[in-house]
Protein backbone atom coordinates (compact mmCIF):
# COMPACT_ATOMS: atom_id res chain seq x y z
CA UNK A 1 0.00 0.00 0.00
CA UNK A 2 1.51 3.51 -1.13
CA UNK A 3 2.78 5.62 1.16
CA UNK A 4 0.25 8.92 2.58
CA UNK A 5 1.28 10.62 -0.50
CA UNK A 6 -1.46 11.40 -2.81
CA UNK A 7 -4.75 11.80 -0.64
CA UNK A 8 -7.00 9.40 -2.82
CA UNK A 9 -10.03 11.82 -1.57
CA UNK A 10 -9.31 15.24 -1.57
CA UNK A 11 -12.51 17.90 -0.98
CA UNK A 12 -11.73 21.41 -1.63
CA UNK A 13 -13.88 24.36 -0.48
CA UNK A 14 -16.83 22.72 -0.81
CA UNK A 15 -20.58 24.08 -0.48
CA UNK A 16 -23.78 22.93 -0.47
CA UNK A 17 -27.38 24.76 -0.32
CA UNK A 18 -30.56 23.26 0.48
CA UNK A 19 -32.42 26.08 -0.18
CA UNK A 20 -31.80 29.01 2.17
CA UNK A 21 -30.01 25.96 4.03
CA UNK A 22 -26.34 25.67 4.17
CA UNK A 23 -25.76 22.51 4.93
CA UNK A 24 -22.48 22.18 3.60
CA UNK A 25 -19.88 25.71 4.29
CA UNK A 26 -17.18 26.02 3.15
CA UNK A 27 -15.38 22.14 3.89
CA UNK A 28 -12.05 20.72 3.40
CA UNK A 29 -11.20 17.60 3.87
CA UNK A 30 -9.01 14.89 2.41
CA UNK A 31 -8.35 11.37 3.19
CA UNK A 32 -5.03 8.89 2.17
CA UNK A 33 -5.28 5.32 1.12
CA UNK A 34 -5.97 3.05 3.82
CA UNK A 35 -6.93 6.26 6.20
CA UNK A 36 -10.02 5.51 8.52
CA UNK A 37 -11.87 8.88 9.02
CA UNK A 38 -14.97 8.94 11.32
CA UNK A 39 -17.14 11.86 11.12
CA UNK A 40 -19.12 12.56 14.08
CA UNK A 41 -21.52 15.92 14.88
CA UNK A 42 -25.20 16.50 15.55
CA UNK A 43 -28.27 15.80 14.00
CA UNK A 44 -28.52 18.14 10.98
CA UNK A 45 -24.62 19.23 10.92
CA UNK A 46 -23.91 17.92 6.99
CA UNK A 47 -22.58 15.39 7.98
CA UNK A 48 -24.82 12.74 5.35
CA UNK A 49 -23.97 15.22 2.99
CA UNK A 50 -20.54 15.74 3.33
CA UNK A 51 -20.43 11.62 2.98
CA UNK A 52 -22.98 11.63 0.06
CA UNK A 53 -21.74 14.46 -2.17
CA UNK A 54 -18.47 12.26 -2.29
CA UNK A 55 -19.90 9.88 -4.75
CA UNK A 56 -22.03 11.89 -6.17
CA UNK A 57 -25.67 11.44 -4.03
CA UNK A 58 -25.72 15.00 -3.56
CA UNK A 59 -24.21 17.37 -5.91
CA UNK A 60 -22.20 20.54 -4.54
CA UNK A 61 -22.74 23.99 -5.49
CA UNK A 62 -19.31 25.12 -5.03
CA UNK A 63 -15.82 23.38 -4.72
CA UNK A 64 -14.18 20.63 -5.86
CA UNK A 65 -13.99 16.79 -4.88
CA UNK A 66 -11.36 14.76 -6.31
CA UNK A 67 -11.64 10.78 -6.10
CA UNK A 68 -8.76 8.87 -7.13
CA UNK A 69 -7.56 11.39 -9.20
CA UNK A 70 -11.09 12.15 -10.99
CA UNK A 71 -12.97 15.30 -10.17
CA UNK A 72 -16.25 13.88 -9.88
CA UNK A 73 -18.04 16.87 -11.06
CA UNK A 74 -16.14 17.38 -13.93
CA UNK A 75 -18.06 16.64 -17.31
CA UNK A 76 -15.28 14.00 -18.68
CA UNK A 77 -15.60 12.27 -15.54
CA UNK A 78 -17.90 9.03 -15.79
CA UNK A 79 -19.26 8.83 -12.77
CA UNK A 80 -20.86 5.83 -12.98
CA UNK A 81 -17.47 4.23 -13.36
CA UNK A 82 -16.37 5.79 -10.51
CA UNK A 83 -18.80 4.93 -7.97
CA UNK A 84 -17.80 1.27 -8.71
CA UNK A 85 -14.66 2.22 -6.16
CA UNK A 86 -16.69 3.72 -3.75
CA UNK A 87 -18.78 1.38 -1.67
CA UNK A 88 -21.68 2.72 -0.27
CA UNK A 89 -23.55 1.42 3.09
CA UNK A 90 -26.94 3.25 4.08
CA UNK A 91 -28.32 3.54 7.57
CA UNK A 92 -31.50 2.11 6.26
CA UNK A 93 -29.80 -0.71 4.34
CA UNK A 94 -31.38 -0.34 0.78
CA UNK A 95 -31.20 -4.48 0.42
CA UNK A 96 -33.04 -5.11 -3.00
CA UNK A 97 -35.88 -6.67 -1.46
CA UNK A 98 -36.78 -8.47 -4.92
CA UNK A 99 -33.33 -9.99 -4.98
CA UNK A 100 -32.03 -13.00 -3.04
CA UNK A 101 -29.25 -12.09 -0.37
CA UNK A 102 -26.80 -13.61 -3.05
CA UNK A 103 -28.53 -11.92 -5.94
CA UNK A 104 -27.85 -8.49 -4.11
CA UNK A 105 -24.46 -9.24 -3.82
CA UNK A 106 -24.03 -10.23 -7.68
CA UNK A 107 -26.27 -7.73 -9.64
CA UNK A 108 -23.72 -5.33 -10.33
CA UNK A 109 -20.44 -7.44 -10.65
CA UNK A 110 -22.50 -9.75 -13.70
CA UNK A 111 -24.11 -6.57 -14.86
CA UNK A 112 -21.46 -4.03 -14.76
CA UNK A 113 -17.83 -5.72 -14.64
CA UNK A 114 -19.30 -8.47 -16.89
CA UNK A 115 -18.54 -11.25 -14.69
CA UNK A 116 -19.67 -14.54 -15.23
CA UNK A 117 -22.66 -15.85 -12.38
CA UNK A 118 -20.45 -18.91 -11.47
CA UNK A 119 -17.25 -16.12 -10.47
CA UNK A 120 -19.14 -13.78 -9.33
CA UNK A 121 -21.22 -16.28 -7.14
CA UNK A 122 -17.62 -17.48 -5.85
CA UNK A 123 -17.19 -14.45 -4.52
CA UNK A 124 -20.11 -13.60 -3.06
CA UNK A 125 -20.38 -16.47 -0.57
CA UNK A 126 -16.33 -15.70 0.41
CA UNK A 127 -17.98 -12.22 1.24
CA UNK A 128 -20.94 -13.65 2.74
CA UNK A 129 -19.16 -15.86 4.84
CA UNK A 130 -17.03 -13.19 6.08
CA UNK A 131 -19.68 -11.45 7.18
CA UNK A 132 -21.04 -14.36 8.74
CA UNK A 133 -24.13 -15.03 6.85
CA UNK A 134 -23.18 -17.33 4.45
CA UNK A 135 -26.52 -19.63 5.39
CA UNK A 136 -28.73 -16.80 4.33
CA UNK A 137 -27.35 -16.78 0.51
CA UNK A 138 -30.69 -17.57 -0.56
CA UNK A 139 -32.70 -15.72 1.61
CA UNK A 140 -34.54 -12.69 0.80
CA UNK A 141 -33.71 -9.47 2.84
CA UNK A 142 -36.90 -9.34 4.16
CA UNK A 143 -36.57 -12.42 5.99
CA UNK A 144 -33.63 -11.37 7.76
CA UNK A 145 -32.88 -9.49 11.07
CA UNK A 146 -31.78 -5.39 10.67
CA UNK A 147 -28.16 -6.57 12.24
CA UNK A 148 -27.85 -9.43 9.22
CA UNK A 149 -29.48 -7.25 6.58
CA UNK A 150 -26.87 -4.96 7.35
CA UNK A 151 -24.22 -7.33 6.73
CA UNK A 152 -25.34 -7.88 3.66
CA UNK A 153 -25.46 -3.90 2.09
CA UNK A 154 -21.69 -3.98 3.57
CA UNK A 155 -20.78 -7.53 1.93
CA UNK A 156 -22.95 -6.00 -1.52
CA UNK A 157 -20.68 -3.14 -1.35
CA UNK A 158 -17.44 -4.81 -0.91
CA UNK A 159 -18.81 -7.01 -4.40
CA UNK A 160 -17.75 -4.30 -6.40
CA UNK A 161 -14.52 -4.07 -4.71
CA UNK A 162 -14.36 -0.78 -3.98
CA UNK A 163 -10.92 1.55 -3.22
CA UNK A 164 -13.05 3.27 -0.28
CA UNK A 165 -16.01 2.36 1.52
CA UNK A 166 -18.58 5.12 2.82
CA UNK A 167 -20.75 4.28 5.85
CA UNK A 168 -23.72 6.73 7.10
CA UNK A 169 -24.63 5.72 10.41
CA UNK A 170 -24.47 2.01 9.12
CA UNK A 171 -25.63 0.91 12.74
CA UNK A 172 -28.40 3.92 13.78
CA UNK A 173 -31.42 1.63 12.52
CA UNK A 174 -30.47 -1.76 14.40
CA UNK A 175 -31.46 -2.45 18.02
CA UNK A 176 -28.64 -2.05 20.20
CA UNK A 177 -28.19 -6.19 20.28
CA UNK A 178 -27.07 -6.53 16.62
CA UNK A 179 -25.04 -3.00 16.92
CA UNK A 180 -22.27 -5.06 18.03
CA UNK A 181 -22.21 -7.44 14.87
CA UNK A 182 -22.04 -5.03 12.38
CA UNK A 183 -18.88 -3.44 14.28
CA UNK A 184 -17.50 -6.18 13.90
CA UNK A 185 -17.49 -6.68 10.32
CA UNK A 186 -16.27 -3.39 10.15
CA UNK A 187 -13.17 -3.40 12.59
CA UNK A 188 -12.18 -6.76 10.47
CA UNK A 189 -12.90 -4.47 7.47
CA UNK A 190 -10.64 -1.80 8.62
CA UNK A 191 -7.93 -3.91 9.72
CA UNK A 192 -7.60 -5.41 6.67
CA UNK A 193 -6.18 -2.01 5.45
CA UNK A 194 -9.85 -0.75 3.58
CA UNK A 195 -9.52 2.73 3.28
CA UNK A 196 -12.99 4.28 5.32
CA UNK A 197 -15.08 6.90 5.73
CA UNK A 198 -17.38 6.35 8.70
CA UNK A 199 -20.28 8.86 10.08
CA UNK A 200 -21.26 6.99 13.26
CA UNK A 201 -22.03 7.90 17.41
CA UNK A 202 -19.89 5.06 18.15
CA UNK A 203 -17.45 6.43 19.94
CA UNK A 204 -15.84 3.38 20.62
CA UNK A 205 -15.82 2.29 17.13
CA UNK A 206 -13.92 6.01 16.54
CA UNK A 207 -11.38 5.22 19.40
CA UNK A 208 -10.54 1.91 18.00
CA UNK A 209 -10.47 2.46 14.41
CA UNK A 210 -10.00 6.04 13.46
CA UNK A 211 -6.84 7.33 12.59
CA UNK A 212 -8.93 10.68 12.39
CA UNK A 213 -11.96 12.26 13.75
CA UNK A 214 -13.39 14.85 11.88
CA UNK A 215 -16.50 16.84 14.13
CA UNK A 216 -18.73 19.03 12.07
CA UNK A 217 -21.19 21.53 13.11
CA UNK A 218 -23.56 23.76 10.93
CA UNK A 219 -22.15 22.15 7.86
CA UNK A 220 -18.45 23.14 8.98
CA UNK A 221 -15.58 21.32 9.89
CA UNK A 222 -14.77 22.52 13.66
CA UNK A 223 -11.96 20.26 14.97
CA UNK A 224 -10.30 17.26 13.62
CA UNK A 225 -7.33 15.27 15.36
CA UNK A 226 -6.27 11.54 16.53
CA UNK A 227 -9.41 10.05 18.67
CA UNK A 228 -6.39 10.58 21.69
CA UNK A 229 -6.83 14.16 20.83
CA UNK A 230 -10.71 14.12 20.57
CA UNK A 231 -11.32 11.79 23.81
CA UNK A 232 -8.72 13.61 26.22
CA UNK A 233 -8.46 16.80 25.27
CA UNK A 234 -10.40 18.01 22.66
CA UNK A 235 -9.86 22.21 21.76
CA UNK A 236 -13.15 23.50 20.93
CA UNK A 237 -16.07 24.43 22.97
CA UNK A 238 -18.98 23.43 20.70
CA UNK A 239 -16.59 19.53 20.47
CA UNK A 240 -16.81 19.21 24.22
CA UNK A 241 -20.37 19.74 24.57
CA UNK A 242 -21.19 17.64 21.50
CA UNK A 243 -18.84 14.86 23.64
CA UNK A 244 -20.47 15.30 26.61
CA UNK A 245 -23.77 15.03 25.51
CA UNK A 246 -22.86 11.86 23.45
CA UNK A 247 -20.51 9.95 26.06
CA UNK B 1 -50.50 -11.63 0.96
CA UNK B 2 -51.77 -10.25 3.99
CA UNK B 3 -54.76 -11.98 5.31
CA UNK B 4 -57.33 -9.18 5.64
CA UNK B 5 -57.62 -8.30 1.31
CA UNK B 6 -58.73 -5.28 0.56
CA UNK B 7 -62.36 -4.72 -0.11
CA UNK B 8 -62.43 -2.57 -3.51
CA UNK B 9 -65.41 -1.77 -4.47
CA UNK B 10 -64.22 0.05 -7.59
CA UNK B 11 -63.70 -1.64 -10.85
CA UNK B 12 -63.10 -4.80 -8.48
CA UNK B 13 -59.77 -6.62 -9.67
CA UNK B 14 -59.63 -7.58 -6.24
CA UNK B 15 -62.53 -9.70 -5.42
CA UNK B 16 -63.36 -9.32 -2.12
CA UNK B 17 -63.42 -12.56 0.09
CA UNK B 18 -61.93 -14.33 2.81
CA UNK B 19 -60.92 -17.05 1.49
CA UNK B 20 -60.02 -17.03 -2.58
CA UNK B 21 -61.20 -20.22 -3.29
CA UNK B 22 -63.79 -21.05 -1.29
CA UNK B 23 -67.01 -21.93 -2.88
CA UNK B 24 -69.17 -19.43 -1.66
CA UNK B 25 -67.32 -16.24 -2.67
CA UNK B 26 -68.55 -13.30 -4.71
CA UNK B 27 -66.42 -14.38 -7.86
CA UNK B 28 -67.82 -17.90 -7.80
CA UNK B 29 -71.19 -17.07 -7.12
CA UNK B 30 -71.07 -14.68 -9.67
CA UNK B 31 -69.74 -16.67 -12.50
CA UNK B 32 -71.80 -20.00 -11.77
CA UNK B 33 -74.57 -18.03 -11.81
CA UNK B 34 -74.30 -16.23 -15.40
CA UNK B 35 -73.14 -19.58 -16.67
CA UNK B 36 -75.62 -21.32 -15.29
CA UNK B 37 -78.12 -18.46 -16.67
CA UNK B 38 -76.67 -18.88 -20.08
CA UNK B 39 -76.72 -22.45 -20.30
CA UNK B 40 -80.07 -22.44 -18.83
CA UNK B 41 -81.54 -20.05 -21.43
CA UNK B 42 -80.13 -22.22 -24.65
CA UNK B 43 -81.45 -24.89 -23.30
CA UNK B 44 -84.95 -24.21 -21.89
CA UNK B 45 -85.66 -21.79 -24.99
CA UNK B 46 -82.81 -22.77 -27.99
CA UNK B 47 -85.31 -19.86 -30.14
CA UNK B 48 -84.00 -17.28 -29.91
CA UNK B 49 -81.20 -17.67 -27.45
CA UNK B 50 -79.05 -20.60 -29.27
CA UNK B 51 -79.24 -18.63 -32.73
CA UNK B 52 -78.42 -15.56 -30.33
CA UNK B 53 -75.80 -17.43 -29.21
CA UNK B 54 -74.50 -18.01 -32.16
CA UNK B 55 -74.80 -14.14 -34.03
CA UNK B 56 -73.30 -12.73 -30.91
CA UNK B 57 -70.19 -15.34 -31.29
CA UNK B 58 -68.29 -13.01 -33.75
CA UNK B 59 -68.53 -10.51 -32.00
CA UNK B 60 -67.33 -11.54 -28.74
CA UNK B 61 -64.40 -12.32 -30.93
CA UNK B 62 -64.17 -9.29 -31.77
CA UNK B 63 -64.42 -7.39 -28.59
CA UNK B 64 -61.47 -10.14 -27.32
CA UNK B 65 -59.51 -9.06 -30.17
CA UNK B 66 -60.10 -5.31 -29.25
CA UNK B 67 -59.49 -5.83 -25.18
CA UNK B 68 -56.43 -7.63 -25.47
CA UNK B 69 -54.52 -5.93 -28.40
CA UNK B 70 -55.48 -2.72 -26.59
CA UNK B 71 -54.51 -4.01 -23.29
CA UNK B 72 -51.26 -4.73 -24.82
CA UNK B 73 -50.64 -1.29 -26.49
CA UNK B 74 -51.73 0.17 -23.39
CA UNK B 75 -49.48 -1.17 -20.94
CA UNK B 76 -46.40 -0.31 -23.63
CA UNK B 77 -47.56 3.48 -24.06
CA UNK B 78 -48.25 3.68 -20.46
CA UNK B 79 -45.02 2.52 -19.23
CA UNK B 80 -43.43 5.11 -21.61
CA UNK B 81 -45.32 7.90 -20.38
CA UNK B 82 -45.18 6.66 -16.60
CA UNK B 83 -41.29 6.84 -17.25
CA UNK B 84 -41.67 10.26 -19.17
CA UNK B 85 -43.52 11.41 -16.39
CA UNK B 86 -40.86 10.27 -13.71
CA UNK B 87 -38.19 11.30 -16.10
CA UNK B 88 -36.21 14.46 -15.27
CA UNK B 89 -35.03 15.41 -18.96
CA UNK B 90 -37.79 18.98 -19.03
CA UNK B 91 -39.17 18.29 -22.38
CA UNK B 92 -39.91 14.37 -22.18
CA UNK B 93 -41.51 15.14 -19.09
CA UNK B 94 -43.90 18.38 -20.20
CA UNK B 95 -44.50 16.26 -23.47
CA UNK B 96 -45.89 13.28 -21.12
CA UNK B 97 -47.36 15.78 -18.78
CA UNK B 98 -49.31 17.23 -21.80
CA UNK B 99 -50.71 13.88 -23.08
CA UNK B 100 -51.67 12.68 -20.08
CA UNK B 101 -53.49 16.00 -19.27
CA UNK B 102 -55.13 16.18 -22.38
CA UNK B 103 -56.16 12.62 -22.48
CA UNK B 104 -57.60 12.98 -19.32
CA UNK B 105 -59.64 15.89 -19.91
CA UNK B 106 -61.87 14.97 -22.95
CA UNK B 107 -64.08 12.12 -22.56
CA UNK B 108 -63.58 8.65 -23.95
CA UNK B 109 -66.48 8.47 -26.28
CA UNK B 110 -65.48 11.95 -28.29
CA UNK B 111 -61.73 10.59 -27.69
CA UNK B 112 -62.93 6.74 -29.51
CA UNK B 113 -64.80 9.34 -32.40
CA UNK B 114 -61.97 11.38 -32.74
CA UNK B 115 -59.18 9.81 -33.61
CA UNK B 116 -60.97 6.72 -35.40
CA UNK B 117 -62.43 9.41 -38.28
CA UNK B 118 -59.36 11.38 -37.78
CA UNK B 119 -56.98 8.13 -38.13
CA UNK B 120 -59.82 6.87 -40.45
CA UNK B 121 -59.84 10.42 -42.71
CA UNK B 122 -56.40 10.99 -42.71
CA UNK B 123 -54.06 7.42 -42.73
CA UNK B 124 -57.43 5.36 -44.25
CA UNK B 125 -56.73 2.90 -40.82
CA UNK B 126 -58.91 0.09 -40.77
CA UNK B 127 -61.57 0.26 -38.59
CA UNK B 128 -60.65 -2.67 -36.55
CA UNK B 129 -57.27 -0.92 -35.85
CA UNK B 130 -58.69 2.68 -35.70
CA UNK B 131 -60.84 1.14 -32.73
CA UNK B 132 -57.82 -0.40 -30.69
CA UNK B 133 -55.49 2.64 -31.31
CA UNK B 134 -57.75 4.73 -29.90
CA UNK B 135 -58.80 2.48 -26.71
CA UNK B 136 -54.79 2.44 -26.79
CA UNK B 137 -53.87 6.41 -26.77
CA UNK B 138 -56.61 6.78 -24.22
CA UNK B 139 -55.76 4.30 -21.59
CA UNK B 140 -52.58 4.95 -22.65
CA UNK B 141 -52.66 7.37 -20.60
CA UNK B 142 -54.28 6.18 -17.39
CA UNK B 143 -51.88 3.34 -17.42
CA UNK B 144 -49.05 5.96 -17.37
CA UNK B 145 -50.39 7.68 -14.21
CA UNK B 146 -50.44 3.97 -13.01
CA UNK B 147 -46.81 2.89 -13.54
CA UNK B 148 -46.11 7.13 -12.32
CA UNK B 149 -47.18 6.19 -8.96
CA UNK B 150 -45.90 2.60 -8.79
CA UNK B 151 -42.36 3.97 -9.48
CA UNK B 152 -42.60 6.99 -6.96
CA UNK B 153 -43.77 4.71 -4.34
CA UNK B 154 -40.43 2.59 -4.75
CA UNK B 155 -38.35 3.99 -1.66
CA UNK B 156 -35.59 6.48 -2.86
CA UNK B 157 -33.18 4.78 -1.13
CA UNK B 158 -33.60 1.81 -3.62
CA UNK B 159 -32.16 4.39 -6.21
CA UNK B 160 -29.21 5.56 -4.24
CA UNK B 161 -27.98 1.78 -3.52
CA UNK B 162 -28.45 0.67 -7.06
CA UNK B 163 -26.65 4.38 -8.50
CA UNK B 164 -23.79 3.60 -5.51
CA UNK B 165 -22.85 0.59 -6.73
CA UNK B 166 -22.23 2.28 -10.27
CA UNK B 167 -25.98 1.48 -12.12
CA UNK B 168 -27.08 4.31 -14.45
CA UNK B 169 -30.78 5.75 -14.40
CA UNK B 170 -31.52 3.12 -17.44
CA UNK B 171 -30.12 0.13 -15.66
CA UNK B 172 -31.43 1.38 -12.07
CA UNK B 173 -34.98 1.70 -13.41
CA UNK B 174 -35.00 -1.63 -15.05
CA UNK B 175 -32.71 -3.61 -13.00
CA UNK B 176 -34.12 -2.33 -9.38
CA UNK B 177 -37.00 -0.03 -9.41
CA UNK B 178 -39.70 -1.60 -12.16
CA UNK B 179 -38.98 -5.04 -10.58
CA UNK B 180 -40.42 -4.24 -7.52
CA UNK B 181 -42.99 -1.66 -8.52
CA UNK B 182 -44.64 -4.44 -10.53
CA UNK B 183 -46.17 -5.30 -7.40
CA UNK B 184 -47.75 -1.84 -6.37
CA UNK B 185 -48.72 -1.31 -9.96
CA UNK B 186 -50.61 -4.44 -10.90
CA UNK B 187 -53.77 -4.08 -8.51
CA UNK B 188 -54.35 -0.84 -10.89
CA UNK B 189 -53.60 -2.02 -14.19
CA UNK B 190 -55.70 -5.06 -13.52
CA UNK B 191 -58.82 -2.46 -12.69
CA UNK B 192 -57.53 -0.74 -15.93
CA UNK B 193 -57.48 -3.80 -17.67
CA UNK B 194 -61.65 -4.43 -16.30
CA UNK B 195 -62.54 -0.74 -17.13
CA UNK B 196 -60.99 -1.18 -20.87
CA UNK B 197 -62.60 -4.30 -21.54
CA UNK B 198 -66.27 -3.09 -20.59
CA UNK B 199 -65.09 0.49 -22.29
CA UNK B 200 -64.81 -1.39 -25.58
CA UNK B 201 -68.13 -1.61 -25.48
CA UNK B 202 -68.25 2.05 -26.95
CA UNK B 203 -66.42 1.26 -29.82
CA UNK B 204 -69.95 -0.13 -31.17
CA UNK B 205 -70.35 3.30 -32.08
CA UNK B 206 -67.72 2.78 -34.33
CA UNK B 207 -68.28 0.27 -37.26
CA UNK B 208 -66.74 -2.30 -35.51
CA UNK B 209 -68.97 -5.57 -35.04
CA UNK B 210 -67.88 -5.96 -31.21
CA UNK B 211 -70.39 -8.19 -28.80
CA UNK B 212 -72.70 -4.87 -27.99
CA UNK B 213 -72.66 -4.08 -31.69
CA UNK B 214 -73.74 -7.43 -32.75
CA UNK B 215 -76.48 -7.45 -30.33
CA UNK B 216 -77.60 -4.33 -31.69
CA UNK B 217 -78.12 -5.40 -34.81
CA UNK B 218 -79.52 -8.81 -33.38
CA UNK B 219 -82.34 -7.23 -31.60
CA UNK B 220 -83.19 -4.40 -34.62
CA UNK B 221 -83.68 -7.23 -36.86
CA UNK B 222 -85.81 -9.10 -34.87
CA UNK B 223 -87.20 -6.57 -31.85
CA UNK B 224 -85.97 -9.11 -29.34
CA UNK B 225 -84.43 -6.71 -27.29
CA UNK B 226 -84.79 -7.87 -23.74
CA UNK B 227 -83.54 -11.18 -24.95
CA UNK B 228 -80.62 -9.85 -26.49
CA UNK B 229 -79.75 -7.31 -24.19
CA UNK B 230 -79.85 -10.56 -21.34
CA UNK B 231 -77.89 -12.36 -23.56
CA UNK B 232 -74.93 -9.48 -24.28
CA UNK B 233 -75.06 -8.62 -20.47
CA UNK B 234 -74.14 -12.18 -19.35
CA UNK B 235 -71.26 -12.26 -21.55
CA UNK B 236 -69.86 -9.31 -20.42
CA UNK B 237 -70.06 -10.42 -17.09
CA UNK B 238 -68.35 -13.74 -17.85
CA UNK B 239 -65.57 -12.18 -19.82
CA UNK B 240 -65.06 -9.68 -16.88
CA UNK B 241 -64.82 -12.08 -14.24
CA UNK B 242 -62.55 -14.26 -16.16
CA UNK B 243 -60.29 -11.88 -17.03
CA UNK B 244 -60.38 -10.44 -12.92
CA UNK B 245 -59.38 -13.72 -11.77
CA UNK B 246 -56.92 -13.48 -14.33
CA UNK B 247 -55.55 -10.73 -12.63
CA UNK B 248 -55.96 -11.84 -8.85
CA UNK B 249 -54.03 -15.44 -9.85
CA UNK B 250 -50.80 -13.20 -11.56
CA UNK B 251 -51.15 -10.62 -8.49
CA UNK B 252 -50.56 -13.83 -6.18
CA UNK B 253 -48.04 -14.92 -8.15
CA UNK B 254 -45.87 -11.75 -7.71
CA UNK B 255 -46.41 -10.85 -4.63
CA UNK B 256 -44.65 -14.08 -3.51
CA UNK B 257 -41.22 -12.43 -2.62
CA UNK B 258 -41.72 -9.52 -0.58
CA UNK B 259 -42.95 -10.29 3.09
CA UNK B 260 -42.50 -7.51 4.99
N1 LIG C 1 -32.59 16.63 0.32
C1 LIG C 1 -32.64 17.63 1.23
N2 LIG C 1 -33.49 18.65 1.07
C2 LIG C 1 -33.55 19.66 1.96
N3 LIG C 1 -32.77 19.74 3.04
C3 LIG C 1 -31.90 18.75 3.26
C4 LIG C 1 -31.79 17.64 2.37
N4 LIG C 1 -30.83 16.82 2.85
C5 LIG C 1 -30.38 17.38 3.97
N5 LIG C 1 -31.01 18.54 4.24
C6 LIG C 1 -30.74 19.43 5.36
O1 LIG C 1 -29.37 19.72 5.36
C7 LIG C 1 -28.86 19.73 6.69
C8 LIG C 1 -27.72 18.75 6.80
O2 LIG C 1 -28.28 17.45 6.63
P1 LIG C 1 -27.45 16.13 6.82
O3 LIG C 1 -28.37 15.01 6.47
O4 LIG C 1 -26.20 16.21 6.07
O5 LIG C 1 -27.16 16.14 8.36
P2 LIG C 1 -26.54 15.00 9.26
O6 LIG C 1 -25.37 15.61 9.95
O7 LIG C 1 -26.31 13.79 8.47
O8 LIG C 1 -27.68 14.76 10.32
P3 LIG C 1 -28.22 13.41 10.97
O9 LIG C 1 -27.31 13.09 12.11
O10 LIG C 1 -29.58 13.79 11.44
O11 LIG C 1 -28.22 12.37 9.90
C9 LIG C 1 -30.02 19.40 7.60
O12 LIG C 1 -30.52 20.60 8.13
C10 LIG C 1 -31.04 18.78 6.69
O13 LIG C 1 -32.33 19.05 7.12
MG1 LIG D 1 -27.20 11.86 8.37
Amino acid sequence: MSAASAPIVDIRHVSKSFGSLKALNNVSMSMSLGEKVVIIGPSGSGKSTLLRSINKLETVDSGTIIVDGFDINAPTTNINSLRMELGMVFQSFNLFPHKTVLENLTLAPIKLKGMSKAEADEIALKLLDKVGIKEKAHAYPAQLSGGQQQRVAIARALAMSPKIMLFDEPTSALDPEMIGEVLDVMVTLAKEGMTMAVVTHEMGFAREVADRVVFMDHGAIIEEGTPEHFFVNPEHDRTKLFLSQIL
Amino acid sequence: MSDTRIIDVGEGAAIPSKSDWGLFNAWTISIIGALAAILYLVIAQPNPYQRLLVYLADGVVITFQVTVMSILCACVIGLITGLGRVSRNKAINLLASTYVEIIRGIPLLVQLFYIYYALGRFLNVHDLTAAIIAMSVCYGAYMGEVFRAGITAIDKGQTEAARSLGFNTKQTMFLVILPQAWRTILPPVGNEFIALLKDTSLVSILAVSDLLRRGREFSSETFLYFETYTMVALIYLVITLILSKGVSIMEARLSHYVRR
